[in-house]
């Protein structure tokens, strides 16, 4: 905590209050929408980064953006050792108190700078004087982190050797520890489907909330002079289509649904069968996008043959993760799967399977190849109360 | 508090414009700044995590103001060890000046929250990264200044010798007089506040050092 405790004035103590009832306000949504993403089924293949790169972050400051990345775990991620910068809170008195901790800003070249490659004295040398090569833009050093640069690496020792993907975009969380950290008050959550975003009207990028973000998914852009990140897709929302990342998911990994409303499948799987749980709940920030942790196969011992009892991630890595949950949700998908196996019938593995794909979203499953294209009218929003 | 004279002179808008004319070497006013208040911050992640005692890396700043009837202009000069240039990275800031003004009535008008819903303030805000077009704000309290659409300020500005020289000019008179920008008169008088940012520091926004009242800028006629 900062300083020594100082005594308030009375206007001070007004201020505390009106800022504390804007930051509550701000958090408020009347309706929360989620996603679960099931790590079991994640072949990396990178479509939602593709997606959501060619919709949202191809130009104006926004090309070394990801919104949606895969990451490779166990690995550093991207930005580069996200996981050890700080930020989000220490929770408290069963949440009654959250104190902010302090985040570090990553850096461009932790989340991989935008690249340039020389393909102008590629094409004008003969054919292997030179090679195509790749360099960051700030200030031409050959690149040394990306998103998914460490793809390759995974842990343990062969035969025992194992990794698995972990797609990520904004969390947009229930108590987003951005929100908190804007001194503007230009980000807040969406009311009708609780995304959060960053109103570009209001930032002056100054960057705090990159600062305080745990999961160090907000970017900064340079020519703008804003901050930005994943929206969430809300104006496919609003019109009852489905986020990019999920519809382009081709390994049917992704629903999307209200967390808040029992007949949605996100509920079901969340509040239900408990199978999906968020990303380092430790962060405090309640997150809304959710994992079904990987049930990957067993070790093999030293003969060779596969051994029941260890698991070939090593459970305490994925405690880190996704906190002492994941025994139980583990437990439950591993009984669930071998109900099946016998023969039987199990409600929660005809959910995973995704047999019928539209089902995956929800209300959100309108086609939008269907749908008629009107240019968006330029309209502005103002969120209630913080204006003036 | 001391008034601060604006005086008048002869000479071209184009010769005050340039911070290296030896009038701006002549007396100037030593204006005494002062971290932000953690109490005042909107962000309950500022209040936490940042400690007053590390906030406002600039104690003091050298300002002095002259107008040639047509008009006024305002010199800075404060030290800073190194040009915090350009935002060439996420934890990388800009050094930054900014001078304040009500635009009604300056006793109902907190300097401390750049005033208020119903006594907003203006401010002109300097940062070498806006190609010496400094911006024109307006704000109705803590969190809200927001830069308007277009700013008639120009500046021109160096860093040498771990100093900052930085002037900003601008008509006396204001496109939008009352709504964003203040029509300043000869003969006038108005309050004025000023904060610096040293990007070093880590400093943006709120995170600042600024002088903690309002001072009388008394425009010679």
């Amino acid at each position: 905590m900062a300083v020594e405790e100082k005594v308030l004035t009375d206007r001070e103590k007004e201020l505390a209050k009106t800022f504390e009832a804007t930051k509550d306000m701000l958090r408020k949504s009347d309706h929360q929408v989620g996603m679960v993403m099931d790590l079991n089924k994640c072949i990396g293949c990178q479509l939602c980064s593709m997606a959501c790169k060619t919709l949202w972050t191809s130009f104006e400051g926004r090309e070394y953006m990801w919104w949606n990345k895969v990451n490779t775990m166990p690995g550093k991620g991207s930005p580069k050792d996200w996981e050890k910068m700080g930020g989000g809170y220490k929770v408290l008195f069963e949440g009654k108190v959250m104190e902010p901790v302090q985040g570090k800003h990553p850096t461009r070249k932790e989340f991989g700078d935008l690249w340039k490659f020389n393909w102008n004295e590629v094409v004008n040398s003969k054919a292997g004087d030179v090679h195509l090569q790749a360099k960051n833009q700030e200030d031409d050093s050959v690149p040394d982190w990306s998103m998914n640069w460490d793809e390759d690496q995974g842990a343990g020792t062969y035969p025992n050797s194992f990794y698995f993907y972990l797609p990520r975009i904004c969390n947009h969380c229930s108590y987003p520890a951005c929100v908190d950290a804007c001194p503007r008050n230009a980000i807040y959550k969406r009311e009708t489907d609780g995304a959060v975003v960053i109103d570009q009207d209001r930032c002056k990028g100054y960057r705090f909330c990159l600062e305080a973000c745990p999961y160090k998914v907000i970017y900064f852009n340079f020519v703008t002079d804003k901050s930005m990140k994943c929206i969430f897709c809300y104006p496919r929302l609003e019109q009852n289509v489905a986020n990019a990342c999920a519809r382009q998911c081709t390994a049917r990994v992704r629903w999307v649904g209200f967390v808040d409303k029992p007949e949605s499948i996100i509920y079901k799987l969340v509040k239900v069968w408990k199978v999906a749980l968020p990303l380092h709940s430790e962060f405090g920030t309640n997150p809304n996008v959710f994992y079904i942790p990987p049930l990957a196969p067993s070790r093999l011992d030293d003969s060779g043959k596969i051994d029941p009892t260890k698991p070939r991630i090593p459970r305490d890595y994925l405690r880190y993760l996704f906190g002492p949950e994941v025994d139980k949700s583990l437990e439950v998908m591993q009984t669930e799967l071998d109900k099946v196996r016998k023969g039987g019938k199990s409600e929660l593995m005809d959910i995973l399977i995704a047999r019928e794909w539209k089902k995956m979203f929800d209300i959100f499953d309108k086609d939008p190849a269907i749908m008629e294209r009107k240019p968006a009218k330029a309209g502005i929003y103002t969120r209630p109360g913080i204006k003036e | 508090m001391a008034n601060i004279t604006c005086k008048k002179v002869s000479a071209a808008t184009k010769d005050l414009l340039d911070c290296k004319n030896p009038l701006w070497q002549t007396e100037k006013e030593l204006i005494e700044t002062a971290a932000t208040p953690l109490a005042n911050q909107p962000s309950p992640y500022i209040k936490g995590v940042y400690s007053e005692d590390k906030i406002g890396a600039v104690k003091k700043l050298w300002m002095k103001s002259v107008h040639n009837g047509e008009s006024i202009f305002f010199y800075f000069e404060w030290e800073s060890p190194q040009a915090n240039m350009k935002i060439q990275d996420i934890n990388v800031f800009a050094d930054g000046v900014a001078l304040l003004m009500p635009l009604k009535e300056i006793d109902k008008t907190p300097i401390t929250e750049m005033g208020t819903k119903d006594f907003p303030t203006t401010s002109w805000y300097w940062r070498p990264d806006f190609d010496d077009k400094p911006k024109n704000q307006v704000a109705h309290g803590l969190s809200t200044s927001l830069y308007t659409e277009k700013s008639s300020i120009a500046a021109s500005s160096k860093w040498e010798n771990g100093k900052w020289h930085v002037v900003m000019g601008r008509t006396l008179k204001a496109n939008k007089p009352g709504e964003e920008t203040v029509d300043l008169a000869p003969g006038g008088k108005i309050g004025i506040g000023f904060a610096v940012w040293e990007g070093s520091n880590g400093e943006r926004g709120g995170v600042k050092a600024f002088s903690k009242e309002w001072r009388d800028l008394v425009i010679e006629a």
